[in-house]
């Protein structure tokens, strides 16, 4: 089943063209990777896919209806594990802002995040600590689970190992990896590293 | 963070003030209506003598704490509340409505503040509440134009993206999100703004400008300016004043400076 399709969209900023005529379509549990060179137009695309930007031409489609802006059904993953997070709150209160939005009382927010802390190898400590207090492989787990929190359908990975250490990558892609096999989710993976591409898609396509 | 030690004497002094302004009755010997000979000079009944309508000036000194303090804290909290909310609705939004609140924005820069607040003094009336509006609302372009754009160096944050990816509404990504991390640059404009409008008060107080009923240093300084107290050589009449006023303007000016300087360090630019 087609989940998200993006059909001849391209995106300009001023005159420079960031990208041009591209169209995607991924299915459900489908993890499509997306590779290129810096300043190719993956991250524009990945913006674009998770409604954060209007394409200037073409069309976004998610559950065959037109994408219009931010879904939460369609989360993303961003290169800066650290800078996801507001500097000014701690992991918690971040954390259960999201479960507020989900409509969580107060008093089970706490046990459930130690639930889905334990799910992603990570100790409840972090929950009281800053973003700049905790280290770049904590901040991506903490940000998956906090994009988990929400049940989205889809997850737009835009670089999400560039910035760590290569134990650590290897840590990150296995836990990707058994969150879509318990939940079913897509991935929009992407790298500019093929190996890691390859390692994690169903197929890979070239910007 | 580190307390910075930089913060006691001019914290002590803005603490001393607004004790003095909240419980005035606790520090004033006399009440501002009590009356007793005319032009004393300094002694053991009045520290420092007695004014043209027999009153205590030590007294009225206590009293008009109250009045300078808050106008200008009142015409700081409005602007800070003007400034806030139009450049984090320009930043976020962009746009149309951007280049709307900027040039509103930049015709309020334009202004000449201290004529026109003359003008609007003396034509909505002698009111301590219409200085405060007049003050606040001709002060809130600088809170505005910064706040803006650090909401424009804010938005494109991951942060951000991740909050609208989640679905937190415009409203709760502007207060909840965005405003606590540009509060510590409000912080220092608005206690520069405070001391603007203390300085715009004691002007509009010494032409005459401000309400009879009320005391206020600026007022104080005119009475002594009016009933010949510089003419009698009544420094003591007119200096305490002066100098509440510049120390009160000088240590609210040296918070806003330690502050900024303290987060231009934490940020490390």
């Amino acid at each position: 089943m087609l989940i998200l399709e993006a059909d001849r969209i391209s995106k300009s900023y001023g005159k420079v063209a960031a990208l041009t005529d591209f169209s995607l379509e991924i299915s459900a549990g489908e993890t499509v990777g997306l590779t290129g060179l810096s300043g190719s137009g993956k991250s524009t695309c990945a913006r674009i896919l998770a409604g954060l930007e209007r394409p200037n031409t073409g069309i976004v489609r998610y559950a065959g209806k037109e994408l219009t802006g931010a879904n939460p059904a369609i989360q993303m993953i961003f290169q800066d594990p650290a800078g996801s997070f507001n500097p000014v709150r701690t992991i918690y209160q971040s954390l259960s802002a999201v479960l507020h939005l989900q409509g969580v009382p107060k008093s089970q927010r706490r046990d459930l995040l130690s639930e889905h802390f334990q799910n992603a190898g990570l100790q409840t400590e972090i929950l009281s600590r800053y973003p700049d207090q905790i280290s770049g492989g904590q901040a991506q787990r903490v940000a998956i689970v906090r994009g988990m929190l929400v049940h989205p359908k889809v997850m737009i990975l835009d670089e999400p190992t560039s910035a760590l250490d290569v134990s650590v990558q290897a840590q990150i892609l296995h836990l990707l990896k058994d969150i879509q096999k318990e939940n079913g989710m897509s991935y929009v993976f992407i790298s500019h590293d093929p190996s890691v591409v390859e390692f994690m898609a169903d197929r890979v396509i070239s910007l | 963070m580190k307390f910075d030690r930089r913060y006691i004497l001019p914290g002590l002094l803005i603490l001393l003030f607004l004790i003095v302004a909240i419980f005035p009755g606790m520090f004033a010997p006399y009440s501002i209506s009590d009356r007793t000979a005319t032009y004393q000079a300094p002694g053991a009944d009045h520290l420092l003598g007695t004014d043209n309508m027999g009153k205590d000036i030590f007294s009225l000194l206590i009293y008009a704490a109250r009045w300078t303090l808050m106008i200008g804290f009142a015409s700081g909290l409005l602007a800070v509340f003007v400034g806030t909310a139009v450049g984090l609705l320009a930043g976020w939004r962009r746009g149309a409505l951007d280049e709307f609140l900027m040039g509103t924005t930049d015709i309020v820069l334009i202004l000449p503040k201290i004529p026109l607040v003359i003008i609007l003094a003396a034509y909505l009336g002698p009111s301590p509440w219409v200085l405060i509006f007049v003050l606040g609302l001709l002060s809130w372009e600088s809170i505005a134009r910064v706040v803006r754009s650090k909401v424009i160096q804010i938005r494109s944050s991951e942060y951000i993206l991740a909050a609208r990816c989640l679905g937190f509404s415009d409203c709760r990504i502007m207060f909840k999100e965005i405003l606590p991390v540009v509060f510590p640059v409000i912080v220092p404009k608005f206690v520069l703004v405070t001391a603007a409008a203390m300085i715009s008060e004691a002007s509009l107080a010494f032409l005459g400008l401000s309400d009879p009923q009320t005391v206020s240093w600026g007022g104080m300084i005119s009475d002594a300016f009016t009933y010949s107290g510089f003419l009698r050589g009544m420094w003591y009449w007119w200096l305490p004043p002066a100098l509440c006023i510049i120390l009160g303007v000088l240590a609210i000016t040296s918070l806003a400076f330690i502050h900024e300087r303290g987060v231009r360090e934490v940020m490390q630019l």
